[in-house]
């Protein structure tokens, strides 16, 4: 997968610089034209976060520890969720994305099964906007209608509208030249986005540090996205 | 026209004597009719015309049936290579079971049309029938008898111990359309 | 116990000549839910699948529960008709229509589910391999193109199945209706005549057809229990799906019939026909079936108990002790702790017992597919995720639609199709006296000497 394609885009989550404060939430619902669900909705399961951040408490209060995991499609490199769809409407890109195509998909949510980490989402009726909320549309992003199953796709929008300018400007990309919503709106630089083709990209720098580990990574998923933690998350000790 | 003479046994013993009756009397095979409500393996004359190769077109359409299962999953996925999951384009795993059902899909199929053409179903025209044979009758008779073994013929149906011995009527029988030509049965 | 072939002939058409007041009724009743379901199905594709259940993470429910339940009642025609006619047990021959209509309309209802339960069901002929303007086909590698295969061969090969033996029935009913059903019957009996070649030939076709439908019966419960197996789900992912399901499924079909034949037993006034030795029989096979879903159970859950994986673990408690413990317990009395004393005691093995354990096997075995699917999808990998479900009233709707829907094909087909198959009943008659006897001609002898059993079991 890595030799044919020019890039392969991967991210690097920093849990000990995330703070939990969710702008990254709301940051990828403004750029991805995610539809809010309305508070019924959202407490019968319906909420479409591509980017969650998963709190996780140990301990009794007051020795409470809280983990913040911002959580969104790892873009799996054997990613389960893709060979199950029946209409190829979930692929693998020669970029390393796993690449949702809305306009195939029926709608079997057999992918969102499949992914062990939960992170593919369903719209459940045809997303609303009242006005004049539809001003705010992205309009490098479609608009999913009722059926149709969405994820993380790393603002390929953004990754495309990035290629295309480099390429008029015959030139490379440069690391960092631009971001996903998400790492560009945090404020601790907990989230990184780069090329892991690139050596002297950040997030390669980043994904071979030694407080690296993937989320289930014995599942085999082979996600292209690395968590960095120094501590051990139950025995305390400070490295 | 078709014309034929028949006679109606209650069971198949006499059925049977009837058959052999006709046989000794010099009746061609191809001229000879038996219809009843129900096979009878175990007689003689349930067992004429056996031979089928209807075994050998199943399997015939099965092999048919999965060399179109695997070029159907294979071609396609070499036609519009789309990576899945980490897995080969051409997966013998799961093309061999989309190749497995339409194997068994063409051996089914193979049978069903098989079966269709050899009985030369359907056949709506006017044939030798009698509705009796539903009340349990066996009929046993001769198609387009010549006219001096007519006498014959009729005498051997009722020794053999008809209940009935009928000429063929094609206003009593079951089709829609009385054909005016007909063949031996 | 011999009935001539006239009597044969006059008891199984009489419910095709003869409607009481009971039969419309039943039809108005049961195509009143099956319009309501049909009705629940239009509002829910025309608002959106929001206005079902499902939610994150437990995208399939009822829908697919309903589906894998269907799939697996479907079963039943399978077992008796094909293996029962291949190992010669003769005993099968007033049961083998009623067996086959099961599968073929279980089997067209269980095919409707996948449809039901997408996001975009206008869309669901993508499924189908054709050569679209899209340039794309289907997916084969995903499970769910191996059940659009699977199960449009099984119903191509049930419905071949069950029609093949019906034409000469047909026949009959053509030569003894008059009037418009004389019309009827004469274009659907194709011109049989029953000509010791096309008798041949139509039971060298029932017999390679046997032999053909038991492989595909195996691989469509297969295939629909890879849906869940291919899936990395705590619980899912386990090779005994495939034999697990198609036990199962065998199980359930076998229930099911037994209750159709209660039923069809007192309607239709078939006493004579569908004895006591028949749910006997079928009681035992139950017995049987019943055993080996319970071997199936204990072996999963005994691995995974022992295995003692966290994820694993997570769903396993919940179906044991936690959320979903009355259901699983419910289940286990319904398709072990009822059945299995109702059948094993030879006293209590009577129709009305076998009918009791059946509605319990049943009741317990679409528990079971729900245990399979919810539990696993509520208790996924990440604990954040985890979630519950319930169903709303249009899944609910839906489920007693089909039901209804089931019963009402079932009545409809009755009515225009004699339930028991005249021909074959007949030849099992005259097997039986023209087997070889030591004296007698008609083989009362052997009747007599092997007592009521003989007679019975050659139905």
């Amino acid at each position: 997968m890595e030799a044919r394609s020019k890039h392969k885009w991967g991210m690097v989550v920093d849990l000990d610089r995330c703070t939990g404060c969710e702008a990254c939430v709301v940051a990828c619902h403004a750029e991805n034209n995610i539809s809010t669900v309305g508070e019924e909705e959202a407490a019968r399961g319906r909420a479409k976060h591509w980017m969650r951040v998963e709190r996780y408490y140990e301990g009794e209060f007051p020795d409470v520890k809280v983990k913040f995991v911002p959580v969104f499609c790892q873009q799996c490199d054997a990613a389960p969720c893709e060979p199950v769809c029946p209409t190829y409407a979930s692929y693998h890109t020669e970029e390393g994305l796993n690449g949702q195509v809305y306009n195939r998909c029926i709608g079997t949510r057999y992918c969102a099964n499949a992914c062990p980490y939960t992170v593919r989402f369903f719209n459940f009726f045809n997303p609303v906007w009242e006005k004049p909320l539809h001003l705010q549309l992205n309009p490098d992003v479609s608009v999913r209608e009722v059926g149709v199953m969405e994820k993380c796709t790393f603002c390929v929008q953004r990754i495309k509208a990035a290629e295309i300018q480099a390429e008029a400007e015959k030139r490379e990309l440069k690391d960092g030249e631009f971001q996903t919503a998400c790492a560009q709106s945090c404020p601790t630089k907990a989230l990184v986005f780069g090329d892991l083709n690139d050596p002297e990209s950040e997030v390669s720098r980043l994904t071979a540090s030694n407080r690296g580990n993937k989320l289930l990574e014995d599942l085999g998923t082979l996600p292209s996205v690395t968590y960095l933690q120094r501590d051990s998350w139950h025995d305390g000790k400070k490295s | 026209m078709l014309k034929a003479i028949y006679g109606l046994y209650p069971d198949p013993d006499s059925a049977q004597r009837a058959v052999d009756a006709l046989r000794d009397a010099g009746i061609e095979p191809r001229d000879l009719a038996i219809m009843s409500s129900e096979p009878f393996e175990e007689y003689e004359f349930g067992r004429i015309d056996h031979r089928t190769p209807m075994p050998w077109l199943a399997v015939l359409g099965g092999l048919l049936g999965g060399v179109t299962g695997f070029m159907l999953s294979s071609l396609t996925q070499k036609l519009y290579p789309l990576p899945t999951g980490g897995m080969p384009i051409m997966p013998f795993w799961s093309n061999g079971i989309v190749t497995y059902e339409l194997t068994m899909l063409g051996a089914i199929l193979a049978t069903l049309l098989t079966l269709l053409s050899t009985t030369r179903l359907p056949d709506w025209r006017g044939r030798l029938y009698d509705p009796e044979i539903s009340e349990g009758r066996i009929l046993v008779g001769v198609v387009n008898p010549a006219e001096e073994s007519r006498v014959k013929v009729e005498r051997r149906l009722r020794e053999a111990g008809a209940l009935q011995v009928k000429d063929f009527d094609p206003a009593s029988n079951a089709g829609l359309n009385p054909e005016t030509e007909g063949r031996s049965s | 116990m011999e009935k001539s072939p006239k009597q044969i002939t006059d008891d199984l058409l009489r419910p095709l000549f003869q409607t009481s007041t009971r039969f419309f009724v039943a039809v108005a009743l049961l195509g009143a839910l099956v319009l309501a379901a049909f009705a629940a199905f239009f509002y829910q594709a025309y608002t959106g699948i929001g206005v079902a259940g499902i939610r994150w993470p437990v995208f399939w429910g009822f829908y697919i529960t309903n589906f894998v339940f269907w799939i697996g009642i479907s079963h039943a025609g399978t077992l008796i008709s094909a293996i029962l006619r291949l190992a010669n047990a003769t005993w099968r021959r007033p049961v083998t229509r009623c067996a086959e209509v099961i599968t073929v309309f279980a089997l067209s209802i269980g095919a409707l589910f996948p449809v039901i339960h997408l996001g975009r069901p206008w869309l669901a002929f993508w499924l189908i391999p054709y050569p679209s303007e899209r340039t794309i086909w289907p997916n084969f590698r995903s499970p769910l193109v191996w059940d659009f295969f699977a199960i449009n061969t099984y119903l191509i090969g049930s419905v071949a199945f069950l029609t093949l033996p019906i034409i000469p029935d047909w026949a009959t009913v053509r030569d003894k209706a008059e009037g418009w059903r004389k019309r009827i019957y004469t274009i659907l009996a194709l011109g049989w005549r029953g000509t010791p070649k096309q008798w041949h030939r139509l039971e060298s076709a029932m017999h390679i057809m046997a032999i053909a439908i038991i492989p595909v019966a195996v691989s469509v419960h297969s295939i629909v229990s890879w849906d869940f197996a291919m899936a990395n789900v705590p619980m899912w992912h386990s090779t005994i799906f495939a034999p697990y399901f198609v036990a199962g499924a065998i199980f359930s079909g076998i229930a099911g019939l037994i209750i159709a034949m209660a039923f069809l037993r007192k309607f239709l006034h078939l006493e004579e026909y569908l004895r006591p030795i028949h749910f006997e029989n079928l009681g035992k096979l139950l017995l049987m079936m019943s055993l080996l879903w319970v071997y199936f159970v204990f072996s999963e859950r005994l691995t995974t108990w022992y295995g003692n994986k966290p994820s694993e673990m997570a769903v396993f408690w919940s179906t044991q002790s936690g959320t979903y413990a009355p259901l699983f317990w419910t289940m286990v009395f319904c398709n072990f702790l009822l059945p299995f004393p109702i059948l094993a005691i030879k006293r209590l093995r009577t129709i009305t017992g076998t009918v009791i354990a059946s509605l319990g096997v049943v009741v317990g075995m679409w528990l079971e597919r729900f245990l399979i699917i919810v539990p696993s999808l509520a208790r996924k990998f990440l604990p954040y995720s985890w979630g519950s479900y319930s169903p709303t009233w249009v899944e609910i709707t839906i489920t007693v639609g089909t039901f209804a829907g089931m019963a009402l094909l079932y009545l409809l087909f009755s009515k225009a199709v004699p339930i028991i198959s005249i021909w074959e009943l007949k030849v099992g008659q005259h097997k039986v006296s023209e087997a070889p006897a030591p004296s007698s001609a008609a083989g009362s002898s052997l009747g007599a000497a092997s007592g009521h059993g003989q007679l019975a079991t050659d139905g």
